[in-house]
């Protein structure tokens, strides 16, 4: 089950139909479960680790997914080769994501990329690397042509995903 | 518990990678007595999942088992992926060969070389299925080194090689096949486009069915040509890979139809007067038996059969 979980407000008919486009996606239920509150003493741009790390009261079985919504900007990561652009995070095969809509105004302005962000970031949690297939939603998500893709996996990615949910299941 | 490995200096809690499996943590060092011989055991447990694997001491080596790589060995691998390195062989069994020893003997840069490789040859031409799983696993491994080496999150880690490989700001470049022919030239048989045109000459055998039709201009031309041209212009002209093409019949009234592939069909039987009802449907299974001559006596119902032993012929009376 995948669960978003929201950090800030949003319109309940944008995250339905947001809701719908994850289980087409993964095949698996999507649902709203409610809003969590930004831990205390972080301001914008958040730290996506720390967040995925302090934020509480957040409800969820044991092999849900959880993705946190959030309007304001997240803080690009400092690794060894450089600086990594940053509209979300997810640890790779846990269980919690986080992504935000900024640099768009609201989950309807920019839904393609929003949608693609997050079934990357999904994907992530299920344990999908990136992709080289540039129309793929694991393709890297700093590439300029990212936003303008559909919000799709290439074949080897949906069959490893499906694999995946289903060892998850069994 | 015995000091350790020998060559590698293993300890318990030691960080190893286990070729074509992964990051493992030394579980426990163990002497064993198998078939009465005293072994010393390293027993690994791979931090991915947990899969415990038991290794003689004496064949860590040549299995390939060797430490994580430290940072410095990471910051080469940046710098590798981050130069035009050498691209991948474009015989597909050469490739698949390297690519193998990479994995199992390269360590940490073999890994790389096969990413590197394998993404670079992707901007050429999609990758096939089982070069993408490859892909995928090497990619796997690495990222697990290098996230165990760095001490960072797995994702950071995948994060800080894709910065390299794919550029934050830049579309990947899209290659050709003459980027990856080699100076020497001994590859240039094996590339596989130059190949696949060469078969395109008459070596793949295609039904004629599935041929494209010839255009008709360029046939003219080259009628015209064959005509007028001499022994020293045939000598001059490239010569054609592949089967020479087939000597074509003299062209007579219709052309010949294409050649179908497979058994010949049935030849259908004349249609004669007699033949001209529609035959009955044939019945199946045993035929009927054929019924006596109408007028004869009808014959005494035959008594039934009995079965059993024949019953023994009596002895003649009277002796």
């Amino acid at each position: 089950m995948i669960r978003v979980v929201t950090l800030d407000p949003f319109d309940d008919k944008q995250l339905a139909k947001f809701n719908r486009t994850l289980y087409t996606a993964f095949g698996v239920g999507s649902e709203h479960s409610g809003s969590a509150e930004v831990p205390a003493g972080m301001s914008e741009p958040l730290d996506a680790e720390k967040l995925l790390d302090e934020v509480k009261g957040i409800r969820a079985y044991k092999d849900d997914k959880v993705l946190l919504l959030t309007s304001r900007k997240l803080k690009d990561r400092e690794l060894p080769s450089g600086k990594a652009p940053t509209t979300g995070f997810a640890r790779y095969g846990k269980d919690r994501a986080v992504l935000t809509i900024a640099p768009f105004k609201d989950l309807e302005t920019g839904y393609k990329a929003i949608a693609r962000h997050a079934l990357h970031q999904l994907g992530t949690l299920w344990e999908l690397h990136h992709c080289l297939d540039p129309r793929c939603s694991m393709y890297p998500p700093w590439t300029p042509s990212f936003n303008q893709g559909d919000h799709i996996f290439c074949t080897f990615c949906r069959e490893k995903s499906e694999q995946k949910i289903r060892l998850a299941k069994s | 518990m015995p000091e350790g490995s020998a060559a590698l200096q293993l300890n318990v809690g030691d960080r190893v990678v286990y070729p074509n499996q992964g990051v493992c943590r030394v579980a426990a060092i163990d002497v064993k007595e198998v078939a009465g011989q005293k072994l010393t055991f390293v027993t690994m447990r791979r931090e991915e999942d947990g899969a415990v694997v038991m290794v003689p001491e004496g064949k860590i080596i040549s299995i390939g088992v060797r430490k994580v790589a430290s940072a410095a060995d990471v910051e080469e691998i940046y710098a590798f992926l981050r130069s035009d390195s050498d691209k991948a062989d474009l015989d597909w069994k050469q490739r698949a060969r390297t690519n193998l020893d990479r994995m199992t003997q390269g360590g940490i840069l073999g890994l790389a070389e096969v990413v590197k490789g394998l993404q670079v040859l992707s901007e050429l031409r999609p990758l096939p299925t089982k070069e993408r799983e490859l892909y995928d696993n090497a990619r796997h491994l690495l990222v697990s080194e290098v996230a165990a080496a760095l001490g960072t999150a797995e994702a950071n880690a995948e994060d800080s090689i894709d910065i390299v490989l794919f550029p934050p700001g830049r579309e990947r470049p899209k290659r050709t096949a003459a980027e990856f022919a080699r100076p020497g030239g001994e590859d240039e048989d094996l590339d596989l486009d130059s190949d696949l045109m060469g078969l395109e000459g008459g070596e793949l055998d295609l039904p004629s069915d599935e041929e494209p039709p010839a255009e008709p201009e360029e046939e003219a031309a080259e009628e015209g040509a064959e005509e007028e041209g001499s022994e020293e212009a045939s000598e001059d002209a490239p010569k054609k890979r592949g089967r020479p093409p087939k000597a074509k019949p003299a062209e007579e009234g219709e052309p010949a139809a294409p050649k179908k592939r497979g058994r010949p069909p049935k030849p259908k039987p004349e249609v004669t007067a007699e033949s001209a009802e529609p035959a009955a449907p044939k019945k199946r299974g045993r035929p009927p038996k054929a019924k006596p001559p109408e007028g004869a006596e009808p014959a005494e119902p035959a008594a039934p059969k009995k079965r059993g032993r024949p019953p023994k012929a009596k002895p003649p009376e009277g002796e």
